[in-house]
């Protein structure tokens, strides 16, 4: 295969990666975002390979996903940790902060 | 493994073989619009499969670009566990959870849109310009003795240092997560079988199962409490939701229902 | 099938660095399986301890210059240099992770999983701070050793990794003002991902144009390579991205406020001495093993990106209301001087280490005095609250004004001697127009240094001035050590300055 049509569809994947974090709020969605980034990374690398008659391109492909995968284990945790500070506070904090809008209205308690 | 290495090598040939091209040209705008389609979902699941979509084809390109360890890790590792940890997490924080429209900054979107489309077009225009006649050798010559022996070779020799201290990010890892969810139980704060069994029958506590309502009652109303053995009435027994009925003396008087006693009372 | 053989190993080169990830995995087992308040105590000797034998490794090997393990790791007077640098200030940034005094448990979380105000958190108030702490800074640091000897960009990334994803989980861990704490570590985390995405993008191209990704290779390859230069030219920007992000050099200095401001003190003088030390030791490396042969192509673009960071850090810095932001920002138009030094190439190399060396301990001081000011609510960083400290806390307020001086860059301290040092190296260099930026930049980052000062002792204390606390031996010993080395290199700068010049140039071959 032409190389260059893997290097350009690199670049857009990367684009779109750049394009998601920027206008991303939701730090889970961020992080997938630069996931797609770290994807278009091991496209341009194994095209490099294919190129190069080497091995080292998908050897460093290898080492990008191992690595990414620490950094996801690692990032969601702290996502997680913050979602739990920011509820739990709300829900500490009564009348302190709007109630969240996520459709989890309270259940209606009928007096008996 | 060995069949699709085969595949691998005969791709990597220096005549492109149609079959190639046409899983290329049908896969790459899959893999272009799941990125796309990924970044502007509004509902995270769906930004998470999408991105699935993405990761799939990418693992197909580097099958098909002589790679076919590498694509299967791709496949295994990315689509297989790290996409699903995403999900998890999604579906842990509530999939309800929308990106919200509104610019906290102004002009944000707007500069996301020239920050991407313009990287994208500066790359993409660069590398087509740059790359465009460098052609493609193959990896049939590297590939001769094995693709995954190809990787171990480089991975046991050169990188071996690189390779060792990834350990040391899997532990960080492991420990931040671990830092970040568990909370210890302080001795006396677990509870164990003997405790919980002592608590339920100390004074103030009734052990037995909750009656239920209508069982030695006046009524066979749901809004009419049971009446324990000691001939009290149990609250426990009516459901929080229904309004307790107030019962006239007659009404709540027990009825003589097996003949021997006539208006006493339950003891 | 042939055979697998492994290149020669020089375990005596990569010995400092085994010794520190040594050190930090006994620290993880030490937390599975000594009791509880065994652990400080085994902790604290075992992170002096394995830090100091690292020190001691690279004093033994201080004449060592080689390239090993097939050229992954190339260990020369610069590397050994920052890596005793690292570990030096390691070991002093160190005292303030383990102080324990100024506040009841220490500067860190006892149970991070504990939501902040909860009930849980609120017992863990006065429980001891989670020891493990202590590895992950060891972690830490033996990344950002290796990060400097790395002789590919593959054993660079894998080092980046190592030493970023202790200190994105550190930041978190504060005890007090928890929330921000976790916001600090979130935004660190994510922007961090996303500039190692661009470090990465960077090697990539770099690898399609020279076919190999160690930094001799790269250097050979742009002699050499058949390939277009487009490939070269996007790959070293993407790659400078990536590490000016962890210099924190303007455009890229947006997560450092509040970074600095969120991350526990003590883990942000850390990130203040080490991290850049670090960072530069890499910026360094790279730009003068690889890309020295192309230095007419990217030395105007960092010329900017320089002189950006001098003038933005310096100018942000004047509006400060908090200490820690103010730190921050100066942080960041340090980084610009630095990169002056970058920019200027080999000629300058053994003034940008001095400079890393004097910055690295003054930094120390300045945040280990910024713990002892506090009162009920822990740290009392705004600077309103620090209004009249001098009439109170003559000595506290002594010190701090002497290493704001150095700071400013005031004669006999180490703030002048450094950058003399800096800037007359860069003017060999004929990099004229950076020197006179950084000299006016210089000029205008002295204002809120000064404004600091003038707080001190000339305003009258607020309704609630803020206590300045006594702190153990350790705080003591970092400010002593900080203070002390402010003085003694802006006094006689020569003994370290001969051995910077003796580390010599970056091994390129």
């Amino acid at each position: 295969m032409h190389p260059v049509i893997p290097y350009v569809l690199a670049a857009m994947l990367f684009g779109a990666g750049v394009y998601g974090v920027v206008v991303r709020r939701n730090a889970v969605l961020v992080l997938m975002a630069v996931e797609l980034m770290l994807g278009a990374v091991n496209l341009v690398l194994v095209t490099a390979d294919a190129t190069m008659r080497l091995h080292t391109g998908q050897t460093l492909a290898l080492f990008v996903i191992v690595v990414a995968a620490a950094e996801v284990g690692l990032g969601l945790a702290i996502v997680l940790q913050l979602y739990r500070l920011r509820r739990s506070i709300v829900t500490d904090d009564v009348g302190a902060e709007p109630a969240s809008a996520e459709g989890e209205e309270e259940p209606v308690k009928v007096v008996a | 493994m060995s069949l699709l290495a085969q595949g691998a090598l005969l791709a990597a040939d220096n005549t492109v073989p149609t079959g190639e091209a046409v899983t290329f040209w049908i896969l790459a705008p899959i893999a272009l619009g799941g990125a796309i389609g990924m970044v502007l979902a509004r509902n995270a699941v769906h930004s998470a499969l999408l991105l699935v979509c993405t990761m799939l084809s990418l693992g197909v390109f580097y099958v098909l670009q002589a790679g076919p360890f590498i694509g299967m890790v791709q496949i295994i590792v990315y689509t297989g566990a790290i996409m699903m940890l995403f999900l998890f997490v999604i579906m842990l924080v509530g999939r309800h959870t929308r990106d919200s429209l509104i610019e906290v900054l102004r002009g944000q979107r707007l500069a996301a849109v020239i920050l991407g489309v313009g990287f994208a077009m500066l790359l993409g225009t660069g590398l087509a310009r740059g790359v465009g006649s460098v052609t493609a050798k193959g990896l049939d010559e590297a590939n001769a003795n094995g693709n995954v022996e190809g990787i171990a070779k480089l991975l046991f020799t050169k990188y071996i240092f690189a390779f060792e201290v990834t350990s040391a990010l899997l532990i960080t890892a492991a420990i931040g997560a671990m830092l970040l969810a568990h909370i210890e139980k302080k001795p006396g704060e677990k509870l164990d079988q003997k405790v919980l069994s002592r608590n339920r029958f100390t004074k103030g506590n009734y052990p037995g199962p909750k009656s239920g309502p209508g069982v030695f009652a006046t009524s066979d109303s749901v809004a009419t409490p049971a009446i324990l053995p000691d001939g009290t009435f149990t609250e426990r027994s009516v459901s929080k939701v229904v309004p307790a009925r107030e019962l006239t003396l007659t009404e709540a008087r027990p009825k003589a229902t097996n003949g021997n006693k006539q208006d006493g009372e339950i003891r | 099938m042939n055979d697998i053989q492994l290149p020669a190993i020089d375990y005596a080169a990569l010995l400092p660095m085994l010794i520190v990830f040594g050190a930090a995995c006994v620290g993880i087992l030490v937390e599975a399986f000594a009791p509880r308040g065994w652990r400080f105590v085994i902790q604290v000797s075992l992170t002096i301890g394995g830090l100091v034998a690292g020190l001691v490794a690279i004093i033994v090997n201080r004449d060592l210059e080689i390239t090993t393990i097939g050229g992954a790791v190339t260990v020369d007077g610069p590397g050994l240099f920052l890596q005793g640098a690292i570990i030096i200030l390691g070991i002093v940034s160190l005292g303030l992770i383990a102080e324990r005094r100024l506040e009841r448990g220490g500067p860190f979380v006892a149970e991070a999983a504990h939501a902040a105000n909860s009930d849980g958190d609120k017992r863990q108030e006065r429980e001891p701070g989670a020891t493990e702490v202590f590895p992950l800074t060891l972690f830490a640091i033996a990344g950002m050793m290796l990060f400097c000897v790395s002789g590919d960009l593959l054993t660079m990334f894998v080092a980046l990794e190592v030493f970023s994803l202790p200190l994105y989980l550190l930041c978190g861990l504060a005890r007090r003002r928890r929330l921000i704490s976790q916001e600090a570590a979130l935004k660190y985390f994510l922007l961090g991902a996303f500039a190692s995405a661009f470090f990465l993008y960077g090697v990539a191209l770099l690898y399609g144009y020279a076919g190999t990704v160690s930094l001799t290779g790269i250097r050979e390859g742009v002699l050499q390579s058949e390939q277009s230069g487009i490939l070269l030219a996007a790959g070293l920007a993407l790659l400078a991205i990536g590490l000016l992000f962890k210099a924190a050099a303007v455009p890229f200095h947006v997560w450092t406020p509040d970074v600095y401001q969120g991350a526990p003190t003590p883990v942000t003088a850390l990130m203040a001495a080490c991290t850049k030390a670090a960072a530069f030791g890499g910026l360094l490396r790279v730009f003068n093993v690889a890309f020295e042969t192309t230095a007419w192509d990217w030395q105007p673009v960092l010329a900017t990106v320089a002189i950006l960071t001098m003038v933005v850090g310096s100018i942000l810095a004047v509006a400060q209301t908090d200490i820690k932001r103010l730190l921050a920002y100066s942080s960041v138009a340090n980084a610009g001087y630095l990169l002056v030094g970058v920019v200027s190439l080999n000629g300058a190399v053994g003034s940008s280490l001095f400079y890393l060396i004097a910055y690295g301990f003054s930094v120390l001081g300045a945040f280990a005095m910024v713990t002892l000011v506090r009162d009920s609510e822990g740290e009392a960083t705004h600077l309103s609250r620090w209004a009249g400290l001098g009439k109170g806390s003559p000595l506290f307020s002594a010190l701090f004004t002497f290493l704001m001086l150095g700071f400013a860059g005031i004669p006999l301290t180490s703030g002048f001697t450094s950058k003399f040092a800096l800037f007359s190296s860069a003017w060999d260099s004929d990099q004229s127009v950076l020197v006179i930026v950084g000299v006016l930049s210089s000029v205008v980052l002295a204002f809120p240094y000064l404004k600091v000062v003038v707080l001190l002792w000339l305003n009258p204390p607020g309704e609630e001035t803020p206590t300045v606390s006594v702190p153990s031996m350790l705080t003591r010993a970092v400010i002593f050590a900080g203070v002390a080395v402010t003085f003694v290199l802006g006094v006689a700068p020569s003994f370290l300055l001969d051995i910077v010049a003796d580390a010599g140039p970056f091994l390129a071959k």
